[in-house]
């Protein structure tokens, strides 16, 4: 598995009039070829603009990148000038946004804004990039593009929008792909066709993907790693089962716990107490402390460092360190625990608790 | 628990545009009751209607046809200045968008004292604040934030205010429009249990609408599936989601993500057509009741495919 993408202890600050926003506290982590990573987070965690940093899409006037680097192919891409830049936007590495109403350019027609990229990117004619652009519409499931292709895009619903918006992002077959809560403003069917779709294409073109996004059981459906971000930090960072079965970190037990399982009937819904971290004063030591119920005295003090739980699982907690206290986490993440291999609630026999 | 009817409604239709070609069938011909004291979800894909009839049940729009009866009283029959004041004290509602419901240029201790005011439920300034303060606690805010605007509040925190407000009047029945959508996960675990406990505090009723299906199997006790303005199946929510009827429920419930990826590399999602019933010119679609308190919307011939399998 060759590594298209490293992006090494990353910070980047946003200067605003009230101070300077420490949106991201020193990120890293890599993609590896073919594959989907999810970023999970609510909102302000950082997993917008981490993506949008290696996009380079975000103001230069207001955001100043601190330190760290994005390697892509040799180059370190927070380092490239613009011109430079626009030559990998959307040829190598492009993007798909959350709102397809917004996305897509009113006054245009679908077909203009499918061709604009392969006209941009590769030498050829016109009428090529035209069966190109066709060619890509069926492919993402719009129906008779002929005739669709001189629409414009309020003729589409919301879900073929997102279609094209994907046709669009792929028309230049990109190494990565980052799409930014592709699935959030479409109903939950849609939404299912719009991911079958993804995994679909992922599959014919072999293109790594990033998918933020802060619905679980979308991380489930789509993703083969996971990386957990709170308070512009990655806190977590495992394979999808490791995330799912075996999670480590305070903030994980949480998010996993105040989802409603479909067969349980709990009573009362875990809730994490208290509010996100204000980045204009990041808190000392690690960020969630304050909302955790399992803080210890460090947390406070010292920012934990990434502790290895397998060689793809790391959790940034001090409650992974050989001498803190020994804790259990929530009922509902031990009964996950409990069917994973190499987890400490494993359980061998399925018959129920010894 | 089931006894006493506070809400139904029967045969409402809600046309927009109604006559001409540009018609729009919103709510078409659909039937329910909500009891006293429990939570009615009602789920659907967007432009089914499901917030179209939230707002026809609050008399934010004229229905077509149909009747709406709160405590027995029709909602949509005319009425005098006061009776209309005193219907809306008893229903309110809680918006989608905290951004977009609380007005931007009042401070949270006006937004939330405006139904004091309407309704004159406050006789001085002091007891008006005093009000508000043990409102704004109610809902977990403290009474700092009373001098405040709206932008200066998370989304969360404006949710409560939205929730605050409506409870302003002491009603009895809210009527909550995805009320969390718009919410973080962390956030929507804490807004969904202060909807609950307030339930269970002041005995409100509510009719919760969203498409979010799992946070509404999880509040609800009964639920309603609509389907382009058609309401297909109603059942107490477990048993909805342990034995769906209807096809388009079982293509709803097949298209969630759980947060489990073993179940995820297994599911298969169940397409809807609604040409798939294949209903004749003559037959029936009716609403009818399966096995108690179950209902679908379904034709003769299902409707005893049903019957054999439920017993």
């Amino acid at each position: 598995m060759g590594k298209i993408l490293q992006v090494k202890d990353l910070e980047l600050s946003f200067h605003t009039f009230a101070g300077e926003v420490k949106a991201i506290r020193g990120v890293s982590f890599d993609l590896n070829k073919g594959e989907t990573l999810a970023i999970v987070g609510e909102s302000g965690s950082g997993k917008s603009v981490t993506t949008k940093s290696i996009m380079r899409l975000l103001p230069e006037s207001s955001s100043e990148f601190k330190s760290g680097e994005i390697l892509f192919n040799g180059n370190d891409l927070t380092k490239l000038s613009d011109r430079q830049m626009q030559k990998i936007r959307g040829k190598e590495i492009s993007m798909i946004f959350q709102d397809p109403m917004t996305s897509l350019n009113p006054t245009m027609t679908i077909g203009k804004q499918v061709m604009e990229p392969i006209l941009k990117h590769q030498k050829i004619s016109k009428a090529k990039a035209k069966e190109v652009g066709m060619d890509l519409l069926r492919m993402v499931g719009i129906p008779n593009p002929e005739a669709r292709f001189k629409m414009y895009p309020h003729q589409f619903s919301g879900g073929q929008r997102q279609r094209i918006v994907i046709a669009i992002a792929l028309a230049c077959n990109p190494k990565i792909l980052i799409a930014d809560e592709p699935t959030t403003a479409l109903d939950v069917t849609i939404q299912a066709q719009i991911l079958e779709l993804m995994k679909d294409i992922q599959n014919k073109v072999d293109t790594s993907i990033i998918f933020i996004t802060h619905d679980l059981g979308v991380v489930a459906n789509v993703a083969d790693r996971v990386a957990v971000m709170y308070g512009g930090r990655i806190v977590e960072v495992g394979t999808v089962d490791e995330i799912f079965y075996n999670p480590q970190h305070p903030y994980t037990w949480g998010l996993l716990s105040s989802m409603p399982s479909m067969d349980l009937a709990e009573e009362k819904l875990y809730a994490i107490p208290g509010t996100p971290p204000d980045l204009l004063n990041p808190p000392v030591g690690d960020a969630f402390a304050l909302r955790s119920e399992y803080a210890l005295q460090i947390d406070m003090e010292q920012a934990p460092p990434m502790f290895k739980v397998s060689d793809t699982h790391y959790a940034a907690t001090w409650l992974l360190h050989p001498n803190a206290p020994h804790v259990d986490p929530p009922k509902t993440i031990i009964e996950r625990m409990k069917t994973f291999r190499g987890s400490r609630y494993y359980e061998q026999a399925t018959g129920g608790d010894a | 628990m089931m006894a006493e009817k506070l809400l139904e409604v029967k045969n409402l239709k809600q046309y927009f545009n109604a006559g001409k070609p540009s018609e729009v069938r919103a709510i078409d011909n659909i039937s329910f009751d909500i009891y006293r004291g429990e939570t009615f979800g009602l789920v659907g894909e967007s432009g089914c209607g499901k917030s179209t009839t939230g707002r026809t049940i609050i008399r934010l729009y004229d229905a077509t046809d149909g009747e709406v009866l709160y405590d027995g009283v029709s909602v949509h029959a005319k009425k005098s200045k006061s009776e209309v004041k005193a219907l809306n004290r008893k229903m309110q509602m809680i918006f989608q968008d905290p951004y977009a419901s609380l007005n931007p240029r009042m401070k949270v201790l006006d937004i939330i004292a405006e139904g004091l005011d309407v309704h004159g439920l406050a006789k001085n300034p002091k007891e008006r604040k005093q009000k508000v303060v043990e409102l704004l606690e109610t809902v977990g805010l403290n009474k700092e934030h009373a001098d405040r605007y709206p932008h200066e509040f998370s989304g969360g925190q404006r949710q409560r205010i939205g929730i605050a407000r409506a409870l302003a009047v002491n009603p009895e029945f809210i009527i909550a429009d995805e009320p969390i959508s718009a919410l973080d996960v962390s956030i929507q675990a804490q807004v969904v249990n202060l909807l609950k406990d307030l339930q269970k505090e002041k005995g409100l009723t509510y009719l919760f609408i969203a498409h979010d299906l799992s946070m509404v199997k999880y509040i609800s006790d009964r639920i309603g599936v609509m389907y382009f303005g058609k309401l297909v199946e109603m059942a107490p929510a477990d048993v909805l989601y342990k034995n769906p009827l209807h096809p388009y429920t079982k293509s709803l419930l097949s298209a969630i993500p759980l947060p489990d990826p073993i179940y995820e590399r297994s599911r298969v999602r169940q397409p809807y057509d609604p040409k798939q019933h294949n209903y004749g010119t003559d037959e029936k679609v009716e609403f009818r009741e399966v096995t108690p308190g179950h209902f679908v919307l379904c034709s003769e011939k299902e409707f005893k495919e049903m019957n054999v399998l439920a017993n």
